[in-house]
Formats: C-alpha cells, structure tokens, sequence
C-alpha cells in the first residue's frame, strides 16, 4: 500500500515526466543541498537510473568547501552532466556580501543563472523549492513562466487544477518546474532516509549547531540541535517551531524589515 | 521662513557625505528618545504642533491624518506655504503607488527598480513645486516674518527603506538633497531668512534594507545655542521667530 510519501514521489516523478516530454532543452538546478539532492535523485527514478538533463551549479565563491567535495563527489557517481555557472569578473573585481547582500545576490547568482540560459537556449529549469519554505513560495505553481529579467507574474498565474500543468505564457523566456513544491522539510529528509541518499555533512551537528540550510559562507549560520545523524534530523523536525530559513541572513533581514514597515504603517 | 523637511535624514550620513549646504552654521542631532517608534506622521505631526502626538495618531489612517492650521505652527503666520507636508497637506494620492509597490516588494518579489522611479518621481514632482513657491516667494518680497514655506521630501527615506545598505545609491540620495538645500540657498541669498533643515528620525543599515533611528537631523543658518532639541522644542523655537524676539 502507497504511503504518504510514495505518493508525493509518484507526483514528482509525473511532473518530472511532463517536464522532459513538454520541452526542448530543460535543465535542473543543483545547489548540493537536501532539495536538488532529492529532486536530482527523482530525476534518476524517473528515468532509469539517470539524470536526462544539464545539472546548473552556481558557484558563488563563497560557498563552504563541504559544498564543492560533495559536488565534485555525488557528479562523479552519479554520472552528471554539470554545467558550473560562476561570474569571475565581479569576483575579480572584489564583490562580496559586505557590499551590499542584494548586489551580492544578483551578481554571483541571478547574473549568472542569465547567462546560463541564455548560452544554452534553455527553455525550462527545474528548481527545488517547496511550497512550506516561505510565504512567497507557498504562492508558487509547479510550472510558473519567468521573464527575460526574471520576473514572476504572481497575479498571473496559470491555473493548475486536477494537476493540468500544461499552460505555458507566450511572454515567458523560460518556465521554471517545481517538482518537489508539494513537499515539506519532513517528507524531503524521510526520503533521504528511506532511499539512503548522500547528505552533505554540514547537516548533521557538531558542538550543538548545524546547518539546516546551505548558502554562502558569510549569509548563512547555523542553528542549534544536537542531531547528527539523519534520524535524529527527523525526530527533531517532528518537534521544532523555527523555521527552516532562520539562519538565511537575507530572508531574516527581509522578515524583519517587512514586519517594522507594517508596524510603521507604511504597508 | 524656510523649512527643509527631509524624512529619514539621518545625522550620521550628513557627517559621512560632508553635505555642507545641509551643515549650516547650527547643526546637530534632535532628540526624540520620547517616542517608543519613530513613526514619520507621528514625529511631523509633534513637530508641527509641539507635542507628543504618538498617542493620538493610530497606525491605521495614519496617512489621512491632518491637523488645522491653529493647532500647528503656521498660526503665527499670516502666508504659508506648503509642500506635501505630513500631517498637514500629505499627498496622498502621490504615495499610495509608493506604499502599493513597498508592499508587493515583500510580497510578491518586485523588481525595486520600479518602486525608485516612483519615489524619484514623486521628489522631482515636490522639488519643482517646492523651488516655484520659494521662488514666488523671494520675488514678491513676502519672505519676511510672517512667511512660512516649508517642502518635505521622503526621498532618503523611501529610497532607504529598500537600498540604505547600497551605499553608492545612498550617495545619490544625499547628493541630491544637498543640491536642494543649495539651490534654496542660493535663490535666497543675501536675504535674512531663517532656513532650517530637519528630520522626523534617521536611518541605519539592515542588511540592504533601512530601519528607522534616532539619529534626526537638524540644522539653522544661524547660531541659535539650541543644542539637541526636542523634536517638540521647534514649535517654541520657530514661534519666536514668528515672534520676532
């Protein structure tokens, strides 16, 4: 009998499917964390042992090395087709978080993501976002049309009843396919669990702290827990009121400058 | 008189740009420890009045708010003229598109670059009104103690509240101001008119974002001895002018 779980990978692996069979040239990103690590794995259940598109990593510079070992580790023995993104000029000309974290974002990841695309005419990216991540995700479809600049047309959504995901916006320069949207934290771990899958260490506790999730170096910091092996991550997130996001320097900064503007009555 | 109202400029950048037109002969911090938040009608609407005005303005509405003349400052002039002015003759409609595309910056992930064209729209609109009426003003010989012109410009603040970790865009900001207050200098050179520029609160860096401070801002191009003011101590101050004494 299906479990919970069973089904939302039965999900997964149709959207995965319809991604492969509605578009030219798709490619999936990859940030070595829990998410792609799970969705990448999807992609090789969905088809047979192997991932059938590009792989995207962007590589900010500042990334933990933890995070290049288990790239360079997981590509090989899986057989990935890795297409590494990372802008050297703005690196080479000194662009660092204390510039300015926006800036910082926009130049050593969205720049680059561009550029991607562009190089290599893909038409849709498979991203690992969840709906129960972020109030802003939980807006999202499973394929939702970007612009050229990337922009997300929120009020103009298409709709996705009994699982349709067909409609593609004239206006889009790519889709973005969100196969694990419907998954939360718990069913991503339970599924590492299950299928036994690669995890990079910086997960698991060392002298009380873990990283819940991975970014850069200098806007992410751990959390604390005492779990260090992936059951106890999973017993822990069975319990735990913070979310998944607090140790993101910029959601946290975000969150609180949204609540202050509230508070001040300018929104 | 002239009155600067500058929202969100904030004590330190002043110091750190060298504006010298804002640093006129008097300048320093206001005080406005007294507010438990530094809420730009509520300060604008003390400063106009000389009281605490916190516990009268709520959050919601707060924008619509608008005090009559006689309980503000302007009643100890015989012409005044305002520009936008917070609590006063607010324009609303102008900054309800800000305060629209604030909001779906945080909640829809806009584009930023939008909501500043807006808000350098909405300054450009109130500097131009500002320097005609000042101008108008200066030709009609009316600057004298019975006049009051005062302009507000929440440019350092609604540019800040996105960007004031952008320190170059921050830069820009302050410039133009700067050029501003130059530009009101200049067209009442060599007159005796009383220009002060002021601030509700200031501003400090969230990551990229801007959160309000105490740090305001004040300056007078004449020595006063007035030290660090109570937000509230202007309505005294500028009724003595008014006063002539």
């Amino acid at each position: 009998m299906m479990d919970n779980l069973d089904k939302l990978v039965e999900k997964s692996l149709f959207i995965l499917r319809e991604a492969k069979a509605q578009f030219k040239n798709p490619a999936v990103m990859w940030s070595t964390g829990k998410d792609s690590t799970t969705c990448l794995d999807l992609c090789r259940k969905a088809f047979f042992g192997k991932v059938p598109f590009p792989v995207l990593h962007i590589d900010t510079g500042y990334k933990f090395p933890e995070i290049y070992e288990f790239r360079d580790k997981v590509a090989k023995e899986w057989g990935l087709n890795l297409i590494i993104g990372k802008n050297e000029k703005a690196l080479s000309e000194g662009m660092n978080p204390e510039k300015g974290r926006f800036d910082c974002c926009t130049q050593l990841k969205t720049d680059v993501l561009k550029n991607i695309i562009e190089e290599n005419n893909f038409d849709a990216i498979i991203v690992s976002i969840r709906r129960d991540e972020h109030g802003i995700r939980a807006k999202e479809r499973v394929v939702s049309p970007r612009d050229k600049d990337f922009k997300w047309d929120y009020k103009n959504q298409p709709a996705e009843m009994w699982d349709f995901f067909s409609s593609i916006s004239k206006e889009a320069s790519h889709v973005r396919i969100h196969a694990i949207l419907h998954w939360t934290e718990l069913d991503v771990w339970k599924y590492v669990q299950r299928k036994k899958l690669p995890v990079n260490p910086l997960y698991f506790a060392e002298n009380g702290k873990r990283y819940r999730s991975l970014g850069c170096m200098p806007c992410t910091v751990p959390i604390e827990s005492n779990a260090n092996t992936i059951d106890k991550i999973v017993e822990e997130l069975k319990t735990t009121r913070i979310a998944e996001r607090s140790g993101r320097s910029q959601d946290k900064e975000k969150a609180y400058m949204m609540q202050k503007l509230r508070a001040l009555g300018y929104m | 008189m002239i009155i600067l109202g500058f929202d969100a400029l904030d004590f330190k950048m002043v110091k750190k740009f060298n504006c010298k037109n804002m640093m006129q002969l008097e300048c320093g911090k206001t005080d406005i420890t007294g507010f438990a938040l530094e809420r730009t009608v509520v300060l604008w609407a003390s400063f106009l009045t000389g009281k605490n005005m916190e516990n009268s303005i709520p959050v919601k509405g707060q924008w619509e708010f608008a005090l009559p003349k006689n309980q503000t400052f302007f009643k100890f002039f015989d012409i005044i003229e305002t520009i936008d002015v917070p609590a006063f003759s607010f324009r609303l409609g102008r900054h309800r598109k800000e305060h629209k595309l604030l909001a779906e910056f945080f909640e829809n992930e806009n584009k930023i670059e939008e909501f500043d064209k807006v808000v350098w729209g909405t300054h450009k609109d109130n500097k131009k009104d500002f320097i005609k009426v000042v101008k108008r003003a200066c030709s009609n010989g009316e600057l004298y103690r019975s006049t009051m012109v005062m302009g507000y410009f929440n440019l350092a603040d609604a540019i800040g509240h996105l960007s004031f970790g952008d320190e170059k865009k921050m830069m820009k900001v302050y410039d133009e101001l700067e050029k501003l207050t130059g530009l009101v200098k200049k067209i009442t050179d060599k007159r005796e008119e009383i220009i002060l520029v002021v601030s509700d609160h200031g501003m400090k860096s969230v990551g990229r974002f801007g959160d309000h401070t105490k740090n305001g801002f004040y300056s007078f191009n004449k020595k006063l001895g007035v030290g660090t003011p109570k937000i509230t101590d202007f309505f005294r101050i500028i009724k003595s002018f008014a006063e002539g004494s």
